[in-house]
């Protein structure tokens, strides 16, 4: 130890003498193993100041392991150092890391959503107290509004409960809190996918936020899967690979599919070309759908087609697939699978008449968090295993193994506790479970959110792969590339209605987004 | 050394084991004989039915605090068929144990239908149902059941009564539904996660209703169980076996598999039990210990459960030794054995 002791000083003086200016924050030669696995090796990171960094990869690259050792959660294997405006940053401690200026707003955003934006900053900062340890109630309010304005998100309500709030407002709160007390030194804020649950159209308003905090001199790290964010953000990037540095280079410097080379390590092809829909017979018939926020949809799928389904947050576009799928009961209108009416509000009737669905939101509605990847995997299909009186082990087994090579899932063993498994391999059990109902019609709402790209890719093949057996598939998603990528036909819904639909060649990015944001009553 | 012992998973049983080499070298004339096994396995019975009666609801993640109640509920309806000579005994117990499926209906409805939480729920009816029985037994019933009745159930074979193996086959054909058919993998689906269990097409409502009627009917057995056993009523009967029973479940649910589970509730029944009766032994004429007893096992075992989760958090936090596996990417929760509340 003493030795590095001595090789820090010496390169602060390089750097000193050098004149240059000093970073805001210098890791050098973190690595972190976990037994069995290097979870990061040799990584060399620097953040300039002002700079918003990217930091990029796939599941498993390191990524997450690299910020939780910042945030303290993580302690570093030996000889891992770091500095923060040239003070050296006691690396595991997430204390030392706060007072050292570096605040994190992570994937959850760590807020209490029944409680409101002044308690939830109370909550990170205490409660500011009159006589008698009454609390100042106005003089909290007013930090909380100072708080959110200094960062130009205006217009919140304050006082009411976080989980009332629009995703991206809540965003907004999540950054504010992280950054209060700013005076105190904020230097460099830690962004940890924060878009994963961020509909399209509040992304930009997240940008703003960066590019304002930019300006006022706090650098930013900035992780995601998004790589149109990564462009339209970040001044540099660094690309993290099996637990590996790959590079660091300035955005400019690279296009998206140079990009994506660097994260997978080989050639990938984007935007396949989708065939056209093989014409069939309907699999799925809405007529007059209607929810809370969904005012009467018609939809027609047919035998191997893809339909997307695109449209801002509020759209109701995010409550379609619920209500087709029994998640949530519909208000008015019937669906029909295969010509059968399907009961309202009842999931097993979808599946009785040949329907599949993969829900959004995998950990809450997904995946059965205390059981196993098998328990997981065969619970729709658990019938089949019964035989003789007896549920058959061996067979569960069997299948699974068979799903887990088939959708290339990275886990130990089919007893693995499914929480064990990266977000992007549960998602592939939640798609197992589905595809071995080997389904006429696939629901999928949000399929890869938050997911990295090469699950990502494996999925969509998948669905392909459905579609070319003659599956009709509906999907859902905030990703308009995604669709863009997998579907014969788009439909985009504005306001609850459907607005346009868009065939073949039409199917375009801006097409769609453009689409997406034709409403005169748009608020959020 | 721990897991490789399987100090986490089997304590009950070494728990018990010591308790057997601890009573059997210091009470050695009195703790092993046979009148100690038969005693012990006899008299808590009720326990272990009561038990497998808890721990069908809380699969399905639902708690039935009313299994006391319906338990001298359905004493007190076959012993009051009995007493004014209404109808046979044995019809009456079939009665009882009806009504306290009933009852386990009615709590069923209220918690799917009305979507009140099942601790409000079952706690309300176990009142409800204590007035009921104060309103028909005031306070006791002597006797009232005939030879061949009593008989029936407490006949002994093999030194023990009959009712201590219909006992086991009780909890044989639970094992057998609970981890070897899909209505028992269903049930822990449930228990885990009631909407993820739904999307995937299963029954939830049902099988909570369902997991409600069932622990109402076992519990109503177990007042069976004990008109053949003792063949008189009074008050104290019922709610005081409650927790013992509750007890011994979430003991059970640390060990073996990790999650609720017959055997591991049927171990910790009597695992308890006899260490209680070591300590009778012992301390003579002292019935505070078995409140004491249990009430100790109930924290000690819940301890133990969460101790997996605890120590992760106290590894992350000192970081003394890296975590087993690869890092999750979601955080993982400790394998809880209390499924939340519904």
């Amino acid at each position: 130890m003493s030795q590095s002791y001595a090789a820090v000083g010496d390169i602060e003086d390089v750097q000193q003498g050098d004149g240059r200016v000093q970073d805001t924050l210098r890791i050098e030669h973190l690595s972190k193993t976990f037994p069995g696995q290097a979870a990061l090796i040799d990584v060399d990171l620097t953040v300039a100041p002002g700079e918003v960094h990217a930091l990029v990869g796939q599941n498993g690259s390191g990524k997450s392991t690299l910020i939780k050792i910042l945030a303290g959660y993580h302690q570093p294997d030996e000889g891992g150092m770091a500095w923060v405006d040239g003070e050296e940053l006691t690396l595991g401690d997430g204390q030392a890391a706060s007072a050292a200026g570096i605040r994190f707003v992570h994937q959850d955003l760590g807020l209490v959503g029944s409680i409101s934006t002044v308690e939830n900053m109370s909550l990170a900062v205490g409660y500011m107290t009159g006589p008698g340890g009454r609390i100042r109630w106005r003089a909290e309010r007013k930090r909380a509004r100072e708080a959110l304005d200094a960062i130009g998100a205006h217009g919140i309500d304050v006082r009411a409960a976080v989980d009332t709030l629009a995703p991206s407002q809540r965003t907004a709160v999540a950054i504010a809190c992280a950054l209060l007390n700013w005076e105190d030194g904020a230097k460099l804020l830690v962004l940890d996918e924060p878009t994963a649950t961020l509909p399209g159209d509040d992304v930009n308003k997240l940008f703003e936020i960066i590019h304002r905090l930019r300006a006022r001199g706090v650098s930013i790290l900035y992780v995601s899967h998004h790589l149109d964010e990564v462009f339209e953000l970040a001044d540099t990037v660094t690309v993290l690979r099996d637990a590996r540095k790959v590079t660091t280079t300035s955005v400019a410097s690279l296009d998206n599919s140079g990009l994506i080379e660097l994260i997978v390590g080989h050639h990938v092809e984007t935007l396949d070309a989708s065939d056209d829909p093989t014409s069939g017979k309907p699999v799925l018939t809405v007529r007059g759908l209607s929810g809370a926020t969904v005012k009467g949809i018609d939809l027609n799928i047919h035998e191997g087609e893809i339909v997307g389904l695109a449209g801002i947050t509020g759209s109701g576009r995010e409550h379609v697939l619920a209500l087709i799928a029994g998640q949530e009961p519909r208000v008015d209108g019937e669906v029909l699978i295969q010509g059968a009416p399907v009961d309202n509000y009842s999931p097993r009737d979808v599946i009785e008449r040949g329907g599949a669905f993969v829900p959004a939101e995998r950990t809450t509605r997904g995946v059965v968090g205390t059981m196993n990847v098998r328990e997981n995997m065969s619970l729709s299909t658990l019938g089949q295993f019964f035989r003789r009186m007896w549920l058959s082990r061996r067979g569960e087994v069997n299948a699974t193994h068979d799903w887990i090579d088939r959708l290339s899932v990275k886990t130990s063993s089919t007893e693995s506790p499914i929480g064990s498994l990266s977000g992007g391999n549960q998602q592939k059990v939640v798609f197992g479970k589905a595809l071995a109902l080997k389904p006429r019609l696939l629901l999928l709402d949000e399929p890869t959110q938050g997911i990295d790209i090469g699950a990502k890719e494996q999925i969509h093949r998948l669905v392909d792969q459905a579609s070319a057996d003659g599956v009709a598939t509906l999907v859902a998603s905030t990703d308009t590339d995604e669709l863009v990528r997998l579907c014969h036909r788009v439909v985009v819904m504005v306001d609850g209605h459907v607005a346009t639909r868009f065939v073949g060649a039409d199917i375009t990015t801006e097409k769609i987004e453009h689409t997406q944001l034709q409403s005169s009553r748009r608020t959020s | 050394m721990i897991k490789r012992l399987g100090f986490d998973r089997y304590s009950a049983l070494y728990l018990w084991a010591a308790f057997m080499l601890y009573f059997g070298i210091t009470k050695n004339d009195t703790f092993i004989s046979w009148t100690t096994f038969q005693l012990v396995f006899q008299e808590n019975v009720f326990t272990a039915i009561l038990a497998l009666a808890f721990l069908v609801p809380m699969t399905t993640g639902a708690f039935d605090l009313s299994i006391g109640a319906q338990m001298s509920m359905s004493l007190v309806l076959t012993a009051y068929f009995a007493e004014h000579q209404i109808m046979p005994a044995g019809l009456g117990a079939i009665i009882g144990i009806l009504a306290c499926g009933i009852a386990g209906w009615i709590s069923g409805f209220i918690v799917v239908k009305l979507k009140v939480n099942s601790f409000i729920a079952t706690l309300g009816m176990s009142q409800v149902i204590s007035a009921f029985i104060i309103h028909t037994s005031q306070q006791s019933i002597n006797s009232p059941f005939s030879k061949e009745y009593m008989d029936f159930g407490a006949k002994p074979l093999f030194n023990l009564q009959r009712y201590f193996y219909m006992m086991i086959i009780l909890a044989v054909i639970l094992w057998f539904v609970l981890e070897h058919t899909p209505i028992g993998r269903y049930m822990f689906a449930t228990g885990g996660n009631p909407e993820a269990a739904r999307l995937s097409g299963v029954k939830t409502d049902r099988l909570v209703w369902g997991s409600l009627v069932v622990s109402g009917l076992i519990a109503g057995f177990a007042g069976t169980v004990y008109s053949w056993k003792v063949g008189n009523y009074d008050s104290s009967v019922g709610p005081g076996y409650l927790f013992p029973a509750v007890a011994a479940v979430f003991f059970g649910a640390s060990q073996l598999k990790g999650r609720a589970n017959v055997w591991g509730s049927l171990i910790a029944v009597y695992a308890l039990a006899f260490g209680i009766w070591g300590l009778h032994l012992t301390f003579l004429n002292s019935i505070w210990i078995d409140p004491l007893f249990q009430g100790l096992s109930l924290l000690i075992a819940v301890s133990i459960a969460s101790r997996p989760a605890v120590v992760k958090i106290t590894k992350r936090r000192a970081e003394a030794k890296a975590a087993a596996g690869e890092p999750p990417e979601e955080p993982i929760g400790g394998p809880s054995p209390a499924p939340e509340l519904r």
